[in-house]
């Protein structure tokens, strides 16, 4: 199926299904099939921000007067929070507009991967801000091998649906002969793999993120790095909005409110939905070792970070329906709440009490009779 | 009018009007689970088995249906809830 960037036909949004309808027309937002992704779009623009609002001047000396094995783990966490970053201020775009049916849908992707994007620029202020010389932290990601192993978990399944969907937009469904190889097309296997692709990026952004955000918040906690910290507060924020996001085209797509197709993909593909967060717990616990293989750093070692792990994931799993898989316990990092708690997000001196601040607010309701005892 | 909440396994108890549902539990020392405390982040999630309440801010985080985000609710009758974890009380 062939994409065009303005659908000539004439149907009813109501029935379009999220992915794999029609190609999205007009973008409206005056009738909505699925309104809360207009309400993720409104939050995400409420929450607007830009690194270079923090101060870091403070992070510098701090940074310095770290151990070496402190350094390791503050560096090795920011390349792979830039990794992820990377990934996603881009992927969604890629993969999901190119088959998405609904305007709102669209919108979000496109709000949610610009807002990515603000969290890339981040870590380019934070580490000019660390170091003369930003390349070598930069250069390592790509050639780091603990890191492009991450890099290789994340991305194949977004590779993989965007090969596939070009496959399909240049010759529709059928088998294909492409460079001497056979590949099939069928809309059910391309559904499938988008299926896939979102529980990898709901763990992505459910999992992954907050083993890299625990770490700049162990600093934090120690009056180290707060500068950093009040960075990943922001950024924090909104993967907790993304999670959300993705969290919703599951279940949507599990509730069969959508597309019936989708909700027997999603019956079929529990077990390998499982094994995804099962993988990524493990990859997780992989990473929190490495960070701490030159020592361990005050109030975080790989034990209590793996535990973490354990316990985010077996939240996650429950918010979708799924079987835990680890034995049941509390949050080992308990102070990590007040980092990631939205309400406590500091945000311009005007607008202590409410981060989600609009701007612009004007006060219509008001009659001249009002001004009636002013006098000049 | 003050409303009763009864959490299953529990206790029971009168929380002061202007306090959220996860803000209740908190002041009554009751292990609960939270993240944003705006109702995106759907980590506090219970399930209300009785009663009904009333949302102070727009819930965002996709929850099932028979749960609700006490971060961001109020109750609005006498309500039964259930913590996913059971009722446990900090130490």
């Amino acid at each position: 199926m062939k994409y065009t960037t303005f659908n000539r036909e004439q149907f009813n949004v109501f029935k379009q299904p999220m992915f794999f309808g029609e190609n999205v027309n007009v973008s409206r937002y005056d009738m909505q099939k699925h309104p809360v992704f207009e309400k993720l779009i409104e939050k995400q623009l409420s929450f607007f921000w830009r690194p270079e609002e923090i101060d870091l001047s403070q992070d510098r000396s701090d940074f310095q007067s770290l151990s070496k094995n402190e350094q390791h783990i503050f560096l090795s966490n920011l390349k792979y929070q830039t990794l992820l970053d990377s990934i996603q201020g881009r992927s969604p775009n890629i993969a999901f507009l190119p088959i998405v049916s609904l305007p709102e849908v669209e919108t979000w992707i496109e709000t949610w991967a610009f807002s990515e994007t603000i969290h890339s620029r981040s870590y380019t202020y934070i580490i000019r801000n660390l170091l003369n010389d930003p390349s070598v932290v930069f250069e390592d990601i790509v050639g780091n091998k603990e890191i492009s192993a991450r890099a290789n978990d994340i991305s194949h399944y977004y590779d993989d649906l965007i090969t596939y969907i070009s496959i399909y937009q240049l010759h529709g469904e059928g088998i294909h002969q492409i460079k001497g190889k056979a590949i099939e097309v069928s809309l059910q296997l391309l559904k499938e793999k988008l299926y896939l692709t979102l529980v990898s990026v709901n763990v992505l952004e459910a999992i992954r993120f907050y083993v890299s955000f625990a770490c700049s918040f162990a600093f934090a906690e120690r009056s180290l790095m707060e500068g950093n910290a009040k960075i990943i507060k922001f950024i924090a924020r909104d993967e907790a909005l993304h999670l959300a996001g993705t969290q919703h085209m599951l279940q949507i797509m599990a509730n069969g409110k959508d597309d019936p197709d989708m909700q027997k993909i999603a019956y079929k593909l529990k077990n390998q939905a499982r094994d995804i967060f099962i993988q990524a717990a493990e990859q997780e616990k992989q990473w929190a070792k490495y960070l701490f293989h030159h020592g361990s750093m005050i109030g975080l070692n790989s034990t209590i970070l793996e535990q973490y792990i354990e316990y985010i994931t077996n939240q996650r799993m429950q918010t979708l329906n799924l079987e835990p898989i680890f034995e049941k316990r509390h949050n080992p990092l308990p102070w990590i709440n007040s980092w990631l708690s939205s309400d406590q997000v500091q945000v311009a001196p005007q607008e202590v009490e409410i981060s989600s601040y609009l701007i612009g607010q004007i006060n219509n309701d008001v009659y001249k009779d009002e001004f009636s005892s002013f006098s000049l | 009018m003050s409303h009763i909440i009864k959490v299953i396994d529990g206790l029971l108890f009168i929380p002061k009007k202007e306090l959220s549902i996860l803000e209740a539990l908190e002041s009554q020392k009751v292990q609960a689970e939270y993240q944003c405390r705006q109702g995106f982040c759907g980590l506090c999630q219970v399930k209300l088995l009785d009663g009904e309440v009333e949302y102070t801010m727009e819930p965002i985080a996709y929850t099932n249906e028979s749960n609700i985000l006490p971060c961001c609710c109020k109750p609005a009758s006498d309500i039964v809830i259930q913590l996913p974890q059971g009722c446990e009380f900090l130490n």
